[in-house]
């Protein structure tokens, strides 16, 4: 048993080490070189629809607000007074043009310049304001509406890094016949006592339904009446799949032909036939019928971007890293445009079904995160196994890895790019490997 | 029937309390009228449950669901269950009618599970109706103080 290793070591190919998850010096290392250099996901851009809206949002654990200009921009900016370094802005959401900081009034607009420095003249004729604007995101860019920023000018174009997840996201929001979806609908928020890691992890599990669910599923098959675990077992044909840059999804897409399929997974029976048929009708005149139906097959997913979003059903995840062992997670449950609110009042009533902090489901995985920060904290067993399908997974004619929706792999991948993030840039930099003692 | 009177409302509230701190939920779900009704608010107050996301939006077929998962044996979240108790006050009788009242009251819920306390506090309105013979709740929102905060597992019924 190794008494110490080196980050490098923590992450193996097929297992990695318990003190990924429970080591405060590793979580501080994971906030500099994964979510200070890496595209983070911070929100949708309706929730800053309207010029002035904002919202604020954690870029890993610093505070961060993402505003909208009176041009139509998004920006994001750090909350922190150039002055004395107090936060600006205390609401979660709201309409500004500026936020005054209330320490000592300097005031800034929502492009971060700072616009106001109460009784200036206390201030050298070499103060320069300019120099004193809020400290900004150095890239953010959009993806079908969901906005990202990197603190570190050093990353590829957000359309390169989203990889294979970009197809899956297409297909999420093309759900909508306009092809756009609003996250307005609320935020479900709940926490555990576990690493960022475990959420990342589990959202693109294909192995713990049928056990963590189990209570759940067995209702849900009684009603639909047909075998709803059957989807999760040995069985099963849905997929894994490797999508690049350590994203991933749990391919549930049917492989049989999709021509008499209901409107979607997710409604199936919750709408009356007079919506359902509006909406299929709507969907079909925008993307005709062969589009239509891959856009149908594809609409149970679980999509998992690197490091922090996770789509699964009709919400955009985010998991927010407080520490080691602490996190947040916040859940934006989205509707569609251009449908009848039929439809988006029974997305809502499926999401809560199952998510937020009284639903059905979604607690079962979170007990199981504290479960795993209670376990991990016995000596001796110092590895998490992640081999499940490495001798069965397959590479496809497009090169992405794939395997059974019971198979390890977007476990694998995630941490394929944890580990470059984590002792790449570490290497790059002439950094020494951190030595990480026993957990004592 | 006639009309509630606040007496009346205290009892079945503090009935109510009881039977869920004891976590006989059957029992209670006999204390709802059949189109009932059960609504805790997300983010705010609660403005429209049709365009805004809630904590619960359920109805009695959601509910006996819900109720049926936390007695499977598999409910995860609730293995061991959360011990409550929880005090009921501030009661009113508003805007009674023959035979239907609209009854508010503000709640502490104190939880203990896994060695850890935590306290809810929040305001209850509810549709009390006369149904053969009995007051039933025909709807009851729950609104926690702390509905836009993060809560970790919140499984157990309010």
């Amino acid at each position: 048993m190794p008494s110490q290793l080196n980050l490098e070591e923590l992450v193996q190919d097929t297992r990695v080490h318990r003190n990924i998850y429970l080591e405060q010096e590793i979580f501080e290392l994971e906030m500099e070189r994964i979510f200070e250099r890496n595209w983070v996901f911070l929100g949708h851009e309706s929730e800053v629809a309207e010029a002035g809206d904002y919202k604020t949002v954690p870029i890993g654990t610093q505070p961060a607000i993402m505003t909208r200009d009176e041009d139509g921009e998004i920006h994001v900016v750090m909350n922190r007074c150039m002055h004395r370094g107090a936060s600006i802005c205390q609401d979660q959401r709201g309409n500004s043009s500026s936020f005054r900081c209330w320490y000592h009034g300097w005031t800034y607009n929502n492009k971060g310049d700072l616009i106001g420095l109460p009784y200036a003249n206390g201030y050298g004729s070499s103060f320069d304001k300019r120099k004193f604007g809020l400290i900004k995101a150095a890239r953010v860019e959009k993806y079908r509406g969901l906005v990202f920023a990197s603190l570190s000018p050093e990353v590829e174009k957000l359309t390169d890094y989203l990889a294979g997840a970009k197809y899956y996201i297409d297909l999420f929001m093309d759900l909508s016949p306009e092809g756009a979806v609003e996250a307005r609908a609320g935020t479900h928020k709940y926490g555990y006592d576990g690493n960022w890691k475990f959420q990342m992890e589990n959202g693109v599990d294909g192995y713990h339904p049928n056990f963590v669910h189990q209570a759940f599923f067995e209702l849900q098959g009684k009603q639909l009446g047909r075998k709803v675990m059957q989807l999760f077992s040995g069985n099963s044909d849905y997929e894994t799949k490797d999508l690049g840059n350590g994203h991933s999804i749990l391919d549930m897409a049917p492989k049989r032909p999709v021509g008499s399929r209901p409107v979607s997974n997710i409604l199936r029976g919750a709408t009356s036939q007079a919506a359902s048929d509006a909406y299929m009708q709507s969907l079909i005149g925008h993307y005709g019928q062969e589009r239509t139906a891959e856009i149908l097959a594809a609409s149970n997913v679980n999509i998992a971007v690197f490091p922090n979003l996770l789509i699964i059903g009709i919400q955009f995840r985010m998991t927010i890293p407080i520490s080691a062992k602490r996190t947040d997670v916040h859940l934006l449950p989205t509707t569609l445009k251009g449908v009848p609110d039929e439809i988006n009042v029974a997305r809502l009533r499926a999401h809560e079904s199952f998510y937020g902090p009284s639903g059905g489901g979604a607690p079962d995985d979170v007990e199981m995160f504290n479960r795993c920060t209670d376990g991990l904290r016995v000596k001796g067993a110092e590895w998490l196994e992640l081999s499940r399908g490495i001798e069965r997974e397959h590479v496809d004619g497009d090169g992405i890895t794939i395997g059974h929706i019971t198979d390890e792999v977007p476990q694998r991948t995630f941490y394929r790019r944890w580990k470059a993030a984590m002792c790449g840039a570490a290497q790059a930099e002439q950094i020494k490997p951190l030595r990480v003692a026993r957990t004592s | 029937m006639a009309r509630l009177s606040r007496p009346e409302a205290e009892d079945l509230l503090y009935a109510e309390a009881r039977l869920l701190d004891e976590r006989r939920y059957d029992e209670w779900l006999g204390m709802l009228t059949a189109d009932a009704v059960y609504w805790m608010p997300c983010n705010t107050d609660g403005v429209d449950p049709q365009r805004e996301v809630s904590l619960v939006y359920d109805n009695y077929a959601r509910l006996r669901d819900r109720i049926g998962r936390l007695a499977s044996g598999v409910a995860h979240a609730q293995s061991p269950p959360s011990k409550t108790k929880r005090l009921v006050s501030n009661v009113q009788v508003e805007d009674s009618a023959e035979d239907d009242a609209t009854v508010l009251s503000a709640f502490i819920l104190y939880e203990l599970r896994r060695g850890r306390e935590r306290i809810f506090a929040g305001r209850g309105e509810y549709r009390i109706r006369c149904d053969d013979g009995r007051w039933k709740i025909t709807s009851k929102k729950a609104v926690l103080v702390n509905n836009d905060e993060v809560i970790d597992n919140l499984t157990f019924i309010v």
